[in-house]
C-alpha cells in the first residue's frame, strides 16, 4: 500500500510538471511552477520544448521576438532564466518578486558607456545581459535557490 | 488562474490516474560622385568629431541630415560609428532640421531599441537625407531619439532621454545588415521594436522592411556592398585621440581595394566564433564597444580593477594572449594575439585612447574598439558580394 502511495505521488508530481509544460502558463523567477498565475500572453509567447537535466529541466518559451528557457528545479521552483533574441523579455515579468529589488539595484548602478554588457546583482538575485542589436542574450538566476550539483554555467 | 484551479486540478488527477504522460509537446537619388575621397567618412577616436568629456575609446564621425529634397541639411557631430548595429539614429536635441514622419497605418512610426547594457532608445521613425562623406544622399528612415515621443512602452522605459545621457549625438549603424530588425519585425505586430503612435497611445505594429530603420551605408548607389574600418595603431600606454577613415564600398573603387585578409563568415545573427583559453565563444566584432571583453581565464592572471573600475581588468603588468577567430561555419581559423594592460595605470594618464583596455564578461567574446587599432577591418553587408566573398562577413 506504502508503494501504491508512492507511486501515486510520483505520477501527481509528473503529471503537474507534463501540465505544466502542456498549459498556457510559465512561471517566473523564484516562483514555483505549481502555482504560476501569469500566464505567457504577458510575453506573447507560445510553449516550446521541455529538457530533462540532471537535476533540473528546461521549458522553452518563444515568442517571435526573443526565445526564454526556464530552469525548474527537481522540486518545481524556476531557479533561473535565460533568454537570446530581437529584444530583452519583460523582465518584470520574468524577475516576478525580485522585480521591484532588480530594478532598485539597476537605478542606482551607474551608466558604463562604451558597454555592451550588464551585470546587476542584487541582495537576491543574478541578472546579466550581453550580446549586441539583433541577438540580445542574458540570464538571471537566484544563487541560492540553484540545486546541489548544477552549475550556475548551466543556466545559459 | 483562480477560477480555472479546479479544472487544473481535476486534469491533474486524472493525468496522474492514468499516470500517462502529456506531450510536451529605401532608396537612393543623386548620382554617384567620382572623385576617390568621395567615399570616405572622418573618425576621430575621441579627439575632434567627438564632444569634449567622451569616454574612453569612443569613435566619432559627423553626418549631414538633410530634410527630404535637401531643402535644408545639418551636419552633425559626436555621432558613435558602431559597427555592432544598424541604422542611424539622432537624438531630437541635435536636429534641427525637419524630417519626414513615417507612417504606419493612421498613426506615426515609432520604435523602441534595446542595448545590451540595459539602456534603450524610443523616438519616431522619421525619413531623412542622410550624406555619408561626399557620397550622394540616400533617403532612408532613421530614428529620432525622443523619450518623450507618445508613450513608450514597457521596454523603453528607461529611454535615454538626451544626449548627456548617452555619451553621445547619436549612433551611426554601419555593421552588415541592411535593417535594424528585418523580416520578424516585417510579419509580427507583436515585435516588440516597432510601434505606431497616435496622440500619446502606441501598439506594436508589422513594418515592412523598407521602412524600418535601415543602414545608410548599405543603400549608397554604388559603394553598397560593405564599409572598411581603417586605424592607425598606438603606443601600448596609449594615444589622446587617433584619426582615420571608414571607407564606403568594397572594391568598388581604386581607394577600396581589398588586399591580404582572410574573410569571417558570420551567422543569421551577426556572431562568429573566437576560441580562447580552451574555449569556443560566440564573438563580434564592435567600435561600438570600448574595450574587449571576455570571460577572464583565471583571477589572478587577469584580475577585475578595485571598485568602481571593476567591470575592467588590472593585472600587475601586461598580460599578452591570444585567441583564434573561426567563421562561424568553423573556418577560417586565424590567430589574434593581444595585451591587456592595467586600466587604472593607462586611465590616469591623459590618453583617451587604449590597444590594451578590456574587462571580464561572461558568455561572448567581444573584440571592441582595441581591436580595431592598426588593423584594416572589411565589413561585407548582407545580400552583397565583392572579392572577399558574400555578406555577412568580417574580413581582416
Amino acid at each position: 500500500m506504502k508503494k501504491g502511495l508512492y507511486i501515486l505521488l510520483l505520477c501527481l508530481g509528473l503529471s503537474t510538471v507534463f501540465f505544466a509544460a502542456a498549459g498556457r502558463v510559465h512561471a517566473a523567477l523564484g516562483e514555483s511552477v505549481k502555482s504560476v498565475a501569469s500566464d505567457m500572453k504577458a510575453l506573447s509567447a507560445a510553449r516550446g520544448n521541455i529538457t530533462s537535466h540532471d537535476g533540473y529541466t528546461v521549458q522553452e518559451i518563444n515568442s517571435p521576438s526573443v526565445a526564454v528557457r526556464e530552469y525548474i528545479s527537481a522540486s518545481g521552483v524556476v531557479f533561473g532564466v535565460a533568454w537570446n533574441g530581437l529584444v530583452r523579455p519583460d523582465l518584470t515579468q520574468l524577475l516576478g518578486s525580485y522585480a521591484a529589488e532588480y530594478r532598485e539595484t539597476l537605478r542606482q548602478t551607474p551608466r558604463a558607456r562604451g558597454r555592451r554588457s550588464l551585470r546587476i546583482e542584487t541582495n537576491h538575485i543574478v541578472v546579466e545581459e550581453w550580446g549586441h542589436m539583433r541577438n540580445l542574450r542574458g540570464r538571471a538566476y537566484v544563487p541560492d535557490l540553484i540545486p546541489p550539483g548544477v552549475s550556475v554555467d548551466e543556466i545559459n | 488562474m483562480k477560477s480555472t484551479r479546479p479544472f487544473l486540478v481535476f486534469l491533474i488527477l486524472v493525468l496522474a490516474a492514468g499516470c500517462g504522460g502529456g506531450s510536451g509537446g529605401g532608396s537612393s537619388s543623386g548620382t554617384s560622385g567620382s572623385s576617390n575621397a568621395d567615399n570616405i567618412v572622418s573618425i576621430t577616436v575621441n579627439g575632434s568629431l567627438c564632444s569634449g568629456g567622451s569616454y574612453p575609446n569612443k569613435p566619432c564621425v559627423s553626418v549631414k541630415v538633410c530634410a527630404p529634397g535637401a531643402s535644408s541639411c545639418q551636419t552633425v557631430n559626436d555621432i558613435l560609428l558602431d559597427t555592432g548595429s544598424y541604422g542611424l539614429r539622432i537624438f531630437k536635441q541635435a536636429l534641427n532640421v525637419s524630417l519626414e514622419q513615417v507612417t504606419g497605418g493612421s498613426g506615426s512610426l515609432a520604435e523602441c531599441i534595446q542595448y545590451a547594457d540595459g539602456s534603450s532608445d524610443w523616438g519616431p521613425v522619421q525619413t531623412a537625407g542622410v550624406i555619408l562623406g561626399n557620397e550622394p544622399a540616400v533617403q532612408v528612415p532613421i530614428q529620432v531619439i525622443d523619450s518623450t515621443f507618445g508613450t513608450a512602452p514597457r521596454g523603453c522605459q528607461n529611454a535615454d532621454k538626451s544626449p548627456a545621457d548617452a555619451g553621445f549625438n547619436g549612433i551611426l549603424g554601419v555593421g552588415f545588415f541592411v535593417q535594424d530588425c528585418g523580416s520578424v519585425c516585417a510579419s509580427n505586430a507583436d515585435n516588440g521594436i516597432y510601434y505606431v503612435c497616435s496622440g500619446s497611445t502606441c501598439s506594436g505594429t508589422e513594418v515592412t522592411l523598407s521602412s524600418q530603420v535601415q543602414n545608410p551605408a548599405a543603400l549608397l548607389p554604388q559603394d553598397n556592398n560593405g564599409v572598411i574600418v581603417q586605424l592607425p595603431g598606438i603606443p601600448a600606454n596609449g594615444s589622446a585621440s587617433v584619426t582615420g577613415d571608414l571607407v564606403l564600398g568594397i572594391g568598388t573603387r581604386s581607394n577600396n581595394a581589398p588586399s591580404d585578409v582572410s574573410t569571417y563568415g558570420a551567422d543569421q545573427f551577426g556572431d562568429i566564433v573566437t576560441n580562447f583559453n580552451g574555449v569556443s565563444y560566440i564573438s563580434f566584432i564592435d567600435t561600438g564597444t570600448n574595450g574587449l571583453f571576455f570571460p577572464s581565464p583565471s583571477a589572478s592572471q587577469l584580475p577585475d580593477c578595485p571598485f568602481p573600475d571593476s567591470d575592467w581588468f588590472c593585472p600587475q603588468s601586461t598580460v599578452s594572449l591570444s585567441a583564434t577567430t573561426q567563421g562561424a561555419s568553423g573556418s577560417p581559423g586565424g590567430v589574434v594575439p593581444f595585451e591587456i594592460g592595467n586600466f587604472d595605470s593607462l586611465i590616469s594618464s591623459s590618453n583617451h585612447i587604449f590597444d590594451n583596455i578590456g574587462g571580464n564578461q561572461r558568455g561572448e567574446f567581444a573584440w571592441g574598439l582595441p581591436f580595431f587599432l592598426g588593423r584594416t577591418v572589411y565589413i561585407g553587408m548582407e545580400g552583397k558580394s565583392s572579392s572577399l566573398g558574400s555578406g555577412p562577413f568580417w574580413a581582416y
